[in-house]
């Protein structure tokens, strides 16, 4: 199974979200992550849908399917290693009276995370990675207990150089060719 | 900054009309009419209800412009906008009310969606303030119609319909046609607009392009694979029906000797009389074109999708051949069959486009391999079938009697089974735009309210519908709908009392167990009578003659019940999951 994400535009109308999962319903594609949020330009929104999928040519028949969506402006189908992503997570950790101190250091300077908000029994702890990163500071703070855990999604810039406006047209040029 | 400013490819674009204007306030019930009558509809076919009602009151002024046609049901609104779209290329319209009557429209609208017919559905919707409380007669018809819709959208304030309705007919119309459900609450019917009603037609869309004029370089690889082929092979789908390519197809074929056949969609749109013509396609298609679809060597589809009842099994399906897929939606292109030269655009003008590259050519030995299958097929199933001995009428040979007497000429609407297969088999079309089904969803009660719409869309056509005696009672209601109106629509049934390509599937896979397919079946003739139709029961080859005279001079509705065989088989057969070369003559 390999890992695609697929970045749709589209106009931001209400009922958007159903017209583009319901294109993955109905081939069974089962979605990972999906995020939604306004792009750059005002009333143009941006999903990142990341599914796993064994068939490439299964993924480049979906993407063209979600291009039919009449409020759909450009799709794009990626491989991991065609763009820049991230995800961020959050964990709400037991802090009680006598547990083992969490060692502040090693999850800043290690990990990378962050601590965004203190109680008397609990902290809440930020981090942001990729799913993997995210699972090592799973694995690592597992042992204090976790009373909840949640990550955002993946978000996904390509890297290619070019700007959305540029993009058009070579999704033009994709997806009519 | 704007985007796709530096794209040139445009759609079609409609003739400029100048925009309606009122200068007065009105309400959105009204410019919701006129809205239509901007965009051309003559047509309304719909049905009242409780949250249409300010617009059924508004037509009231408009009766002089718009002709609303009360159906039965409004599955009847959907189907005859259906036929009417498909005769007439314009968009068909319906109109129904919220919950029930929104949800009978379904299955028009799924059936509109496969076979790409530009449908408008408006259906009223509760207020928006009980929008989301369960209210009476509450569905969320957006939510259901949403994949079965080329674009769906709720309209909850006034101001919004000009352009909306704009919008929706443009989207209903071009690139691949298809339905387009409008919904709209009571509140915004009944509104006043708070700015002068302006209507301007819809002419692109930032988002939604579809391209019309195929790349020249897409078209040149076409036209290499073509013209290199030794035995290349056409199918011709609805896509030319469609653009109104009929022309451009004969210049194709006749300039470069190409022998082509034909899907169920795409029938009609080349004379069986033309010597390229080699027959129709698929499951119950001819012998030589399914068998030979394996040994071209060049395979040129145009404006079709590579349905599986065409296919057969995908995986020896043509695999010899390379592919030129010519085809107005990209997601068309490599979804069954991988194509080498894909051209994407409207069949018209990829046409047009590719004739003048094409070399002359000639093909006549391999064309006349299709006339060795054809020998065979006529030998074991059409001359059996057409001169029988048996002592009940064949299908088959009703349907050419038919034919011969209409000259093929005649508008037919066949409804979904044996009989349907039976028509596309045995009526020999010889004008283009001539045949109407339901092809991608199989729609049983599809036909009797689609001919009527395809008689309100060619009134001076002959307009005759072929229907089992299942389908029939399908959508039997809408007799009334033609008797109202007083249009001479031809109505035959082929009735065996059967479900019968059910039964026969039955016979030939499940061992003759025939599970719940026999019918005890009202007298027709009564009904109809009762509706006010005049008609006709035809037992005996000897009266076949004389039955069909007497309904094709009729200048009314008139049913004609022919009984039939009652286990008789549709042969040819490709057997689903075969390979169309293995097709069955027996």
């Amino acid at each position: 199974m390999t890992a695609y994400t697929i970045c749709v535009f589209t106009e931001n109308t209400i009922g958007i979200l159903n017209k583009i999962t319901t294109i993955f319903t109905r081939r069974r594609i089962n979605i990972d992550s999906l995020t939604v949020s306004e792009t750059e330009r005002k009333g143009i929104s941006r999903f990142t849908i990341v599914i796993h999928h064994e068939s490439r040519e299964a993924v480049e028949k979906l993407v063209r399917q979600i291009r039919k969506v009449i409020e759909v402006l450009a799709v794009f189908g990626y491989l991991n290693e065609d763009i820049a992503y991230n995800e961020i997570a959050m964990f709400k950790i037991p802090t009680p009276i006598g547990a083992k101190p969490l060692d502040i250091e090693t999850i800043n300077k290690v990990h990378k995370a962050w601590v965004v908000y203190w109680h008397l029994t609990y902290v809440i702890i930020q981090k942001t990675g990729t799913e993997e990163e995210i699972f090592e500071f799973f694995d690592y703070i597992k042992p204090h207990g976790i009373l909840e855990f949640v990550r955002s999604g993946r978000v996904a810039v390509s890297k290619s150089p070019q700007t959305l406006v540029d993009y058009l047209p070579e999704a033009e040029w994709e997806y009519y060719q | 900054m704007e985007f796709n400013e530096n794209q040139t490819q445009d759609a079609q674009i409609a003739e400029k009309p100048a925009p309606i204007a009122t200068p007065e306030l009105i309400n959105g019930s009204h410019a919701l009419i006129q809205s239509l009558i901007a965009e051309g509809v003559e047509t309304i076919f719909g049905y009242p209800g409780g949250a249409i009602m300010p617009v059924y009151d508004a037509i009231y002024d408009y009766q002089e412009q718009v002709n609303h046609i009360l159906v039965r049901h409004e599955q009847g609104a959907a189907h005859a906008a259906e036929g009417f779209a498909r005769i007439s290329g314009k968009v068909g319209v319906c109109l129904a009310t919220s919950g029930p009557g929104a949800t009978n429209l379904v299955t028009g609208i799924a059936d509109a969606i496969i076979d790409s017919t530009p449908m408008v559905c408006i259906v009223g919707q509760v207020g928006s303030h009980l929008l989301g409380t369960d209210a009476f007669q509450e569905t969320d018809i957006i939510g259901v119609t949403i994949p079965i819709t080329k674009w769906n959208y709720q309209i909850t304030n006034p101001d919004e319909i000009p352009e909306i309705i704009a919008k929706a007919f443009y989207i209903a119309k071009s690139g691949r046609p298809g339905p387009v459900l409008i919904d709209i609450t009571k509140d915004a019917q009944q509104k006043l607009m708070s700015k002068p009603f302006l209507h301007k037609k819809c002419e692109k869309l930032l988002s939604y392009r579809p391209r019309l004029a195929p790349k020249e370089d897409q078209v040149a690889a076409a036209a290499k694979l073509i013209n290199e082929a030794k035995k290349p092979f056409i199918l011709v789908g609805h896509g030319v029906q469609i653009a109104g390519a009929e022309q451009e197809l004969l210049q194709l074929i006749e300039k470069a000797d190409i022998p082509a056949a034909s899907t169920l969609l795409g029938l009609s749109s080349i004379s069986v009389d033309h010597p390229n013509y080699v027959g129709w396609l698929g499951m119950h298609g001819n012998y030589g074109t399914n068998v030979l679809t394996n040994q071209c060597d060049v395979l040129i589809a145009i404006g079709m999708r590579f349905d599986d009842r065409v296919t057969g099994d995908v995986s020896r399906y043509a695999k010899q051949a390379k592919v030129v897929h010519i085809e107005i939606d990209p997601a068309e292109i490599d979804k069954i069959i991988k194509a080498n030269a894909p051209v994407v655009g409207d069949a018209k003008k990829a046409l047009e486009m590719l004739i003048p590259l094409l070399k002359e050519n000639k093909h006549e030995a391999w064309r006349a391999e299709f006339k060795k299958f054809d020998a065979i097929e006529d030998e074991k199933i059409t001359q059996p079938e057409l001169a029988p001995t048996t002592e009940k009428i064949k299908m088959a040979e009703v349907i050419r009697t038919l034919s011969d007497k209409t000259e093929g000429q005649a508008v037919i609407v066949a409804d979904v089974g044996q009989h349907q297969m039976m028509t596309a088999r045995y009526y020999q079309f010889k004008k283009p735009n001539s045949f109407i089904t339901s092809g991608g969803l199989g729609t049983m009660g599809y036909a009797l309210p689609a001919a009527f719409g395809a008689k309100v869309g060619a009134p001076d056509r002959e307009v005759v519908t072929i229907i089992g005696d299942g389908c029939f009672q399908m959508t039997i209601q809408e007799l009334g709908t033609i008797a109202q109106s007083g249009l001479p629509v031809k109505i035959i049934i082929l009735n065996n009392n059967f479900l019968g390509m059910v039964r026969q599937w039955q016979q030939l896979f499940h061992q003759k167990r025939y599970s719940f397919v026999e019918l005890q079946n009202p007298d027709f003739i009564t009904i109809a009578k009762g509706f006010g139709i005049d008609g006709h029961t035809c037992g005996a080859r000897e009266d076949l003659n004389d039955s069909l005279d007497k309904m094709l001079a009729s200048d009314k509705p008139y049913l004609l019940e022919v009984l039939v065989e009652k286990e008789e088989n549709v042969f040819p057969m490709v057997p689903t999951g075969a390979c169309v070369a293995d097709i069955r003559l027996e």
